[in-house]
């Protein structure tokens, strides 16, 4: 059987691809980064909203999310994506659960997900961000 | 009539490419790719040429039908004047220059567009992340000048692969800046790191394919400061790694804020710029620029680091 060099090229790219990818994978590019400090939380808040002013924060154990609060009693939610950082600021669409560990933020946006935090004030926050 | 197609020739060199800054990063940063986000944009390259083969036909037709009517002709064995293809190539990427312009003041055109600029990673497979729906854009129009001017159509399809090709290398944060004369005239990391940022000041700057001088004629050329960290990718980032979001939530939202937008806002809506709402609700890079002025007002410090010294990856030196 011959195959239709569109196919086979379209193959080769993907077998390209997945070659590449793997290799990303294999030289363990990427990694974690963690929220550790004010000045962590100002570079992540900026890359949600330029000049977001943080009136009170909380990172989560792990470093990987937090939630942020400006003057105006705006919250933001941010997670840890790929070796990034993105966020939302919360409307009151979303809505805050506690659970046993934490607190679980849905900023009701289905594609980026909900947002689980491990938090000390986790009351704090749900009743901040169910009253918003 | 040739029958050539620049970009074919070119995937292993973008293949080879990436692995070489990938090894790299390895070494330098790790921090420059990420895999899932690397896998994403490489799928992006390989749609846009499914789509392209898909939903090309009918551009071609259009171009095809518009040369019957082409002001000047240069004959029937078009490809050996010479000093045509030149012409032809800066021409195109005059076009380039608007027709990519358009895709950020007009959200219809972002809609297409915006899949390049997806990515919070600035690195060589970004440049692959290309569109899968500019079919479905009005960007053909800005070809028929040309079209019309009595260039080819395939003449026009060669150029503007080459342009694409050289848009390649300068997805790079490796790169610092290019020799002084370079930077003057051609379009560079540098630049086009510009173009890639969400810091206020860089938004719908240097829109330039190859040459950056149309941007310095046009008014719309920024230069890479030394004192301010870029940020990459769009006002709102995805948060997402999954593909079909990422090729069609632009579509998507702009879809829905028509249909439940008052009919006198509707076409607004699908010709304003990107984050235009007829309440005000959001922001368009206008007006997070106007924001970001007023609570900075001072626009022109320099100082610290360029931004290509603080990636790790980049040699303090200035690049070769």
């Amino acid at each position: 059987m011959e195959l239709h060099p569109m196919i086979l090229q379209f193959g080769g790219s993907l077998v390209a691809i997945l070659v590449l990818a793997g290799l990303a994978l294999a030289l363990k590019l990427g990694g974690k980064p963690t929220l550790k400090s004010e000045a962590d939380m100002i570079r992540a808040a900026a890359e949600v909203e330029d000049g977001f002013k943080i009136a009170r924060s909380s990172i989560t154990r792990s470093g990987a999310s937090a939630l942020a609060r400006d003057p105006a009693g705006r919250i933001m939610v941010i997670k840890r994506h790929g070796n990034k950082f993105a966020g939302r600021i919360l409307t009151s669409r979303a809505s805050a659960r506690e659970e046993v560990d934490g607190l679980v933020v849905n900023p009701d946006e289905a594609m980026f997900g909900t947002v689980r935090l491990s938090l000390t004030d986790a009351p704090y926050w749900a009743d901040a961000i169910n009253k918003l | 009539m040739p029958d050539f197609s620049p970009t074919q020739y070119a995937v292993p060199f973008f293949v080879i490419a990436i692995l070489v800054e990938m090894i790299w990063s390895r070494y330098q940063s790790r921090e420059a790719y990420e895999p899932q986000d690397t896998l994403v944009s490489l799928a992006f390259g390989l749609g846009s040429t499914v789509a392209g083969a898909l939903f090309g036909g009918l551009s071609v037709a259009v171009v095809i039908a518009a040369y019957q009517y082409r002001i000047f002709d240069f004959g029937e064995q078009w490809w050996l004047v010479w000093w045509a293809w030149p012409l032809a190539f800066v021409l195109d990427d005059l076009k380039y220059y608007w027709v990519h312009r358009a895709g950020h003041r007009i959200r219809w055109m972002w809609a297409a567009h915006v899949n390049h600029h997806s990515s919070q990673h600035y690195n060589l497979s970004t440049a692959l992340r290309q569109t899968w729906t500019g079919s479905f854009t009005f960007g053909l129009l800005f070809a028929l000048p040309l079209v019309l001017l009595g260039f080819h159509p395939v003449m026009i399809g060669i150029v503007g692969g080459f342009n694409l090709i050289y848009q390649f290398w300068i997805h790079t944060e490796a790169i610092d800046r290019m020799p002084r004369w370079f930077e003057a005239v051609m379009n560079t990391p540098s630049h086009h790191r510009v173009h890639h940022a969400t810091n206020p000041r860089y938004l719908d700057r240097n829109y330039a394919g190859v040459f950056i001088v149309w941007d310095k004629m046009f008014g719309t050329f920024e230069p890479e400061r030394d004192d301010e960290v870029i940020r990459y990718g769009i006002i709102k980032q995805l948060g997402s790694f999954n593909l079909l979001w990422s090729v069609f939530h632009e579509w998507i939202g702009m879809l829905s804020d028509i249909w439940r937008s008052p009919w006198k806002h509707k076409l607004s809506y699908l010709l304003r710029e990107p984050g235009w709402t007829h309440d005000g609700s959001r922001e368009t890079s206008d007006t997070i620029r106007t924001r970001w002025l007023e609570r900075t007002g001072k626009a022109d410090d320099q100082s610290a680091t360029p931004v290509a010294n603080q990636n790790p990856i980049a040699p303090p030196q200035e690049a070769a």
